[in-house]
C-alpha cells in the first residue's frame, strides 16, 4: 500500500471515466476518422473500397442539386433562428409580466419543446391538409385569400415556409426559458433608476433590457444555427420532400442509387461550413 | 416593472397571452379532436367533434379487436351452435391473425425496451464518469471535459454513414437481435455526453464538506459514491433518466435506416410514419397515436418540470 492518497484518487480517476471514454472515442470519434477516409474511397458494402482521391468532392459541388440543398439550408436556418429568437424574446417578456394563472401558463406553452416530434408532425400535416385541413377551409372558404384548395407541404416551395413556422413553434419554449431566466436575473433598480431619469418604456427596454440579453441571445442564436443546421427528423417527418442538406445526404447515402463515399464527403463539407461560422461566430459576437 | 396602464392596454396583453397559449396548444387540440372523429367529420373545422367516436384509440390498444375481423355470417352460427366455449375460441382465433391489426402495442413495447435501456445504461456510465470529472484530480481530466462538451455538438446525420459502416462491418445487422443491440449502443452514445455533463454539473453543487467527513472517518471513495453521492444526487440522477429517456423515445433517423428489413423491431416513430403510409383514411388512428406517444413524454416532463429547467437555463438540453 505504498501508493499516495493522489495516486489512488487518479487510478480511481481514469477508472470511473474509462468506459464513458471509450465509448465517446470509438464511437463518436473513431466513425468521424473513418468518414474522413471513406469519403476519399468508391465505397462499396460488397466490393473492397477503391481509392478516388477527391472524386466524390468533385461529385458533390459539381452537382447542382447540392448547391440547391445548400440554398434551402441556408434560408431554413436563418428564418428559424431569427424567428425562434424573436418570438422567445417576444414570449419571455410577456411571461415576465405579473398576470393570473402565471405558473400554469408558463409550463403549458412549454408542451410544443416537450413532446415528441414524431407525435406532433402528424397533427401539423393534418392542419394544413388540403382536403381536411383547417388551414385551406379558412383561406379558401372563410377568407377567401386563395380560389382554391391545395396542397401547401406537397409543394416544395411552400413546404420550406411550413418547416420553418413548425421549428419555430416547437422550439421557440427553448429561446423563451433560457431569455426569461435571464430577464429574471436584471436589477429592477435599473429600471427605477431609469424611470425616475424619465426614460421611456421603449428606451428602458433599448438601454436596459437588450444589453442585458445580448449574451444569452448569442448563444441561443449559436445553439439553434447548430442544431437546426443538423435537423433531420423535423423536416422530414413533416414534408417528405423538402430537402435541406441533411436530407439531401441522407438520400444520397440510403435511398435509391446508394453512394456511402459521396454521402461521406457531403457529410464532411456540412461540418466543415458549421465549423466555420462556428469559430467565426465565437470570435465576432460571443468575443471569446 | 410593471405599472398600470389604461383598460384597453390590459385587454391587449390579455389578448397576446391568449395568441400565445392558442400557437402552442393549438396543435394538441387538432389532434385529440381529430382522434375522437368519424370520418365524416373530420372535414368540419369544428374542434368538436359531432359525435365522439373512440374507434381509432380501440384499434390501437387492440380492446376488442378480436371479433371485428370475423365476418358477420360465422358470429351467428357460432351463436346457433351449442359448442363448448373452447370450440369457439378456437374457431374465432383461425380469424385473428388475419385482421390486419396495426401492432402499435409491439412498437411501443418495442420502443420502450430500446429507451429505458439505452437511458439506465447511459445514467450508470455518467454517474460514474460525472464523478470522475467533477471530485478527482488527475492528468487529462480537462480535455475529457472539453471533449464531451465537444461531442455534444455533433448531431445525428454526421455520424449516421460511418456508424451503418461500422455496424454492417462487424455483422451486427445481419439478425434482430444484433441490430437491437447496435441501435441500443447508439442510443447510449447520444445520450452520454448529455447525461455526464448534467451530471457533472450537479455534482459540482454537492458541498465538499461532506465527502470530505466522510473520507477522514476512513470510508473508501466507491463506498461515498455509493452512500453518499447518489442518495444526495436521486432527483437529479432521475432527471437525466428521463432526459436520456426522451431522446431514445424521440429517435428517427438511426431508427429508419438499421431497422429498415426488420418491421417486426419497428420503434414507434417507425411505426406511425409505416401507418401514415400505409392505408388511405387513417387520420383518426394516426392522431390517436400520436396522442399516445405524446402523453407520458409530456407526463414525465411534467414530473421533472423543476429540475430541468434548472439545467435548461444553463444551456444544457439539446433539440
Amino acid at each position: 500500500m505504498g501508493k499516495s492518497l493522489k495516486q489512488r484518487e487518479s487510478t480511481l480517476g481514469w477508472m470511473l471515466i474509462l468506459p464513458s471514454t471509450v465509448i465517446i472515442l470509438s464511437l463518436i470519434l473513431y466513425p468521424i476518422v473513418s468518414n474522413v477516409i471513406s469519403s476519399l474511397f468508391k465505397v462499396s458494402l460488397v466490393e473492397k473500397d477503391t481509392f478516388i482521391g477527391l472524386e466524390n468532392y468533385r461529385n458533390v459541388v459539381s452537382d447542382i442539386n447540392f448547391w440547391k440543398a445548400a440554398l434551402i439550408t441556408f434560408v431554413y436556418v436563418v428564418a428559424t433562428t431569427l424567428g425562434t429568437a424573436l418570438v422567445g424574446l417576444g414570449v419571455a417578456l410577456a411571461m415576465n409580466r405579473q398576470f393570473p394563472l402565471r405558473g400554469f401558463i408558463r409550463s403549458l406553452i412549454l408542451l410544443p419543446y416537450v413532446a415528441p416530434v414524431f407525435s406532433v408532425v402528424y397533427a401539423w400535416k393534418f392542419i394544413f391538409d388540403p382536403v381536411n385541413g383547417i388551414f385551406m377551409d379558412l383561406t379558401v372558404e372563410k377568407l377567401g385569400i386563395f380560389s382554391q384548395r391545395f396542397n401547401l407541404i406537397g409543394n416544395p416551395d411552400t413546404a420550406l415556409w411550413i418547416a420553418i413556422v413548425f421549428s419555430i413553434w416547437k422550439y421557440f419554449p427553448f429561446t423563451y426559458l433560457m431569455i426569461l431566466s435571464r430577464l429574471q436575473a436584471i436589477d429592477n433598480n435599473l429600471y427605477e433608476a431609469a424611470e425616475v431619469d424619465g426614460a421611456s418604456r421603449w428606451q428602458q427596454f433599448r438601454y436596459i433590457t437588450l444589453p442585458e440579453l445580448y449574451f444569452i441571445l448569442g448563444s441561443i442564436v449559436l445553439l439553434r444555427v447548430i442544431w437546426n443546421f443538423n435537423k433531420f427528423e423535423d423536416i422530414y417527418l413533416l414534408t417528405d420532400n423538402l430537402k435541406v442538406l441533411s436530407i439531401y445526404t441522407y438520400f444520397k447515402a440510403f435511398v435509391g442509387i446508394i453512394d456511402l463515399g459521396q454521402g461521406s464527403a457531403l457529410v464532411i463539407i456540412q461540418f466543415a461550413l458549421l465549423l466555420v461560422f462556428i469559430l467565426i461566430y465565437l470570435k465576432k459576437v460571443l468575443k471569446w | 416593472m410593471v405599472k398600470s396602464g389604461g383598460v384597453s392596454r390590459k385587454i391587449g396583453f390579455a389578448f397576446l397571452i391568449l395568441l400565445i397559449v392558442l400557437f402552442s396548444v393549438f396543435p394538441f387540440i387538432q389532434a385529440l379532436s381529430t382522434s375522437l372523429k368519424y370520418q365524416w367529420d373530420w372535414g368540419n373545422p369544428s374542434l368538436i367533434p359531432t359525435q365522439i367516436n373512440l374507434e381509432a384509440y380501440k384499434e390501437l390498444l387492440n380492446i376488442g379487436q378480436e371479433e371485428k375481423s370475423v365476418p358477420e355470417s360465422v358470429k351467428n352460427l357460432l351463436d346457433e351452435s351449442d359448442l363448448t366455449k373452447a370450440q369457439r375460441d378456437e374457431i374465432l382465433a383461425k380469424y385473428k391473425e388475419t385482421g390486419d391489426v396495426f401492432p402499435f402495442l409491439k412498437y411501443f413495447r418495442n420502443s420502450l425496451a430500446l429507451s429505458t435501456t439505452g437511458a439506465l445504461l447511459s445514467v450508470v456510465l455518467a454517474i460514474m464518469g460525472a464523478y470522475s470529472f467533477s471530485r478527482l484530480r488527475y492528468r487529462g481530466r480537462g480535455l475529457i471535459q472539453r471533449g464531451v462538451l465537444f461531442v455534444y455538438m455533433i448531431g445525428g446525420i454526421l455520424l449516421l454513414i460511418p456508424l451503418y459502416r461500422i455496424a454492417v462491418a462487424m455483422g451486427l445487422l445481419a439478425t434482430p437481435v444484433g441490430t437491437f443491440l447496435a441501435l441500443l449502443i447508439i442510443y447510449l452514445v447520444q445520450t452520454l455526453p448529455v447525461s455526464l455533463y448534467l451530471l457533472g454539473n450537479f455534482f459540482r453543487s454537492i458541498p465538499y464538506s461532506i465527502e470530505e467527513a466522510a473520507l477522514i472517518d476512513g470510508l473508501a471513495r466507491h463506498k461515498i459514491i455509493w452512500r453518499i453521492v447518489i442518495p444526495l444526487s436521486w432527483s437529479a440522477i432521475v432527471t437525466v433518466f428521463i432526459y436520456a429517456f426522451m431522446i431514445a423515445w424521440n429517435e428517427y433517423l438511426f431508427a429508419s435506416v438499421f431497422l429498415k428489413s426488420y418491421d417486426q423491431l419497428y420503434t414507434l416513430p417507425m411505426g406511425l410514419r409505416a401507418l401514415f403510409y400505409s392505408k388511405n383514411a387513417i387520420w383518426d388512428r394516426i392522431m390517436a397515436g400520436s396522442m399516445l406517444t405524446a402523453t407520458p413524454v409530456i407526463i414525465l416532463f411534467m414530473a421533472i418540470q423543476k429540475n430541468l429547467t434548472g439545467g435548461l437555463s444553463e444551456g444544457g438540453v439539446k433539440g
